[in-house]
């Protein structure tokens, strides 16, 4: 589903990513760990498209990144759902249109969207927090609107940046059973984080990334 | 289709910032006003100018002692010729007569003159369409060859007037309507580019939730079409008004202004014009969306 093969990328002169080889297969769920400036958000950034690789070539879901056209881009990023780092969730708008935008993103019509989204706030046990705006949600709520709206596209693959950054360790626990649950319903799912709560115990296969390498895989 | 939800950002957007937009559609109908009062003008020298072929004519003046033969042929010739509308013929006595009619009370300049001096001629009168600088001059050319015309006279100085005032209207309403429409699509272009600024991080939002080029513009052309169709609207009611202070106010104190014509066709124009100049406005101030 994602494959690297030799990849850097460079900020400035710096690299950041340095000749990273790996493959992630359809429907695995992955860790990638490691210290702040590692390189992990980079990695993520590439595989949805907001960097560049500079040398080695990329592949998502049967797409080679080197020979996308710019304007397919779009299409390419409805198959990937992100939790970003920073959320991104727009303050002038609710929990419901904050999850609804990336339906409408897609042509979808109000009629159409309504149930879906109800459903899938309840999946994230927000459905009471519908009408609320982002400020007004605690850290653990505004990161569930992020994955609602991650997922509620379904998407092949989820991406998820530090999704449990600053959060308590049991509402911590409650994100990680989430990933579970979408991983389990055949989503392929690559999760950054330094927090190594999140996946003592999972079984699943966790990248140890340090200065740009890739300095181990275990499992955990 | 998205197109309806940005419609509703759209017009979100636009209430949001309702006294900025408003200043703009007000700026917009300012120049579609300007636009349309030029327009006026140059419709209306154009009007005049089209109403002077009627009352131009050509003098031929013929020599003495020709006779009725011989100025019948002259006339066939004159009729013959492509550019001709009407000939007539003003025998000496007749232009003396004419003469008199003029000079009125004053005739008494006449007295004491027996025999009568004024030549007979024949006024010409243009097809419409031969009444230009070129035609006249090769018109004029072509008569003074046939034999017994002693003089042709025409106003030469009035119809270089008449094509200079005209190519000076069309050159100055020609310019002034392109400085206008520039300035309206400007007027859109940074209203329209403040609105992108203002939503930059949501557009990038958008951008990586996979929003197409289409899904992001839609709502900014949608915003520029408002504003200058508004503009336009209002530049109607502008217009409206104009007219009727000129027609019903001025005109009772300045009579001669009646002869004046309002283009009302050029009405509805208005917001459609303004509607384009607003989408122009909007899709330059987007210029090329990027994804990465
Ligand atoms: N936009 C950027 N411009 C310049 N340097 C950057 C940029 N983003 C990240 N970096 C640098 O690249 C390195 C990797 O950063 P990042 O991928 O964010 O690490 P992580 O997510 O593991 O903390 C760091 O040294 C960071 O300073
Ligand atoms: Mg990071």
């Amino acid at each position: 589903m994602i494959h690297f093969s030799n990849v850097t990328k460079f900020y400035e002169r710096q690299a950041a990513i340095k000749n990273i080889t790996f493959s992630v297969e359809k429907g695995e769920m992955i860790f990638m760990t490691g210290p702040s400036g590692a390189g992990k958000s980079t990695l993520l950034k590439i595989i949805y498209l907001s960097e560049k690789p500079d040398e080695g070539s990329v592949t998502i879901a049967e797409w080679d990144l080197s020979k996308l056209k710019e304007s397919s881009i779009p299409f390419l990023r409805r198959n990937i759902g992100v939790v970003f780092q920073d959320f991104r969730l727009l303050d002038n708008r609710n929990v419901f249109d904050n999850v609804a935008i990336a339906l409408r993103i897609r042509g979808m019509l109000d009629s159409e969207i309504q149930d879906w989204v109800m459903e899938i706030l309840k999946m994230v046990n927000l459905r009471h927090k519908a009408d609320s705006f982002p400020q007004a949600l605690s850290g653990g709520e505004q990161q569930r609107v992020v994955i609602a709206r991650a997922i509620v596209g379904e998407p092949t693959i989820l991406l998820a940046d530090e999704p449990t950054g600053n959060l308590d360790p049991d509402t911590a626990a409650g994100i990680t059973r989430l990933f579970k649950e979408i991983n389990a319903r055949g989503t392929t799912v690559v999760i950054a984080t330094h927090n190594r709560e999140l996946y003592r115990n999972t079984g699943r296969r966790v990248f140890r990334i340090d200065s740009g390498n890739i300095v181990g895989e275990e499992i955990g | 289709m998205y197109l309806l939800y940005s419609f509703r950002l759209a017009l979100q957007s636009l209430w949001r910032e309702k006294w900025i937009n408003l200043l703009s559609v007000l700026t917009i109908a300012a120049g579609l006003f300007m636009i349309t009062l030029t327009l006026f003008v140059v419709y209306n020298i154009d009007l005049a100018t089209k109403r002077l072929p009627a009352r131009f004519s050509v003098m031929l003046y013929l020599n003495d002692g020709l006779s009725e033969q011989e100025t019948g042929s002259i006339i066939a010739q004159l009729k013959k010729n492509n550019a001709v509308e009407q000939a007539r013929y003003i025998a000496k006595d007749k232009a003396l007569e004419e003469l008199k009619g003029v000079l009125k009370n004053a005739d008494y300049i006449l007295e004491g003159i027996d025999e009568n001096p004024l030549p007979a001629s024949i006024e010409i009168k243009l097809k419409k369409e031969s009444v230009n600088i070129a035609s006249v001059k090769k018109f004029a050319a072509e008569i003074k060859k046939i034999k017994s015309i002693a003089e042709v006279e025409y106003g030469e100085q009035f119809l270089n007037s008449i094509h200079s005032i005209k190519g000076m209207a069309k050159a100055g309403s020609l310019s002034l309507i392109i400085i206008m429409s520039a300035g309206v699509i400007f007027v859109c272009y940074s209203t329209i580019k403040i609105a992108f600024y203002r939503r930059k991080e949501e557009i990038e939002t958008f951008k990586l939730l996979g929003a197409t080029r289409g899904f992001i513009r839609a709502p900014f052309v949608i915003e520029g079409s408002v504003l200058g169709m508004f503009g336009g609207i209002a530049s109607m009611a502008a217009a409206l008004a104009f007219y009727h202070v000129l027609f019903y106010k001025v005109t009772a104190t300045i009579p001669i202004l009646k002869i004046l014509v309002f283009p009302f066709e050029t009405f509805p124009a208005l917001p459609i014009v303004g509607l384009l100049l607003g989408i122009g406005g909007a899709v330059i101030a987007l210029g090329r969306i990027r994804f990465s």
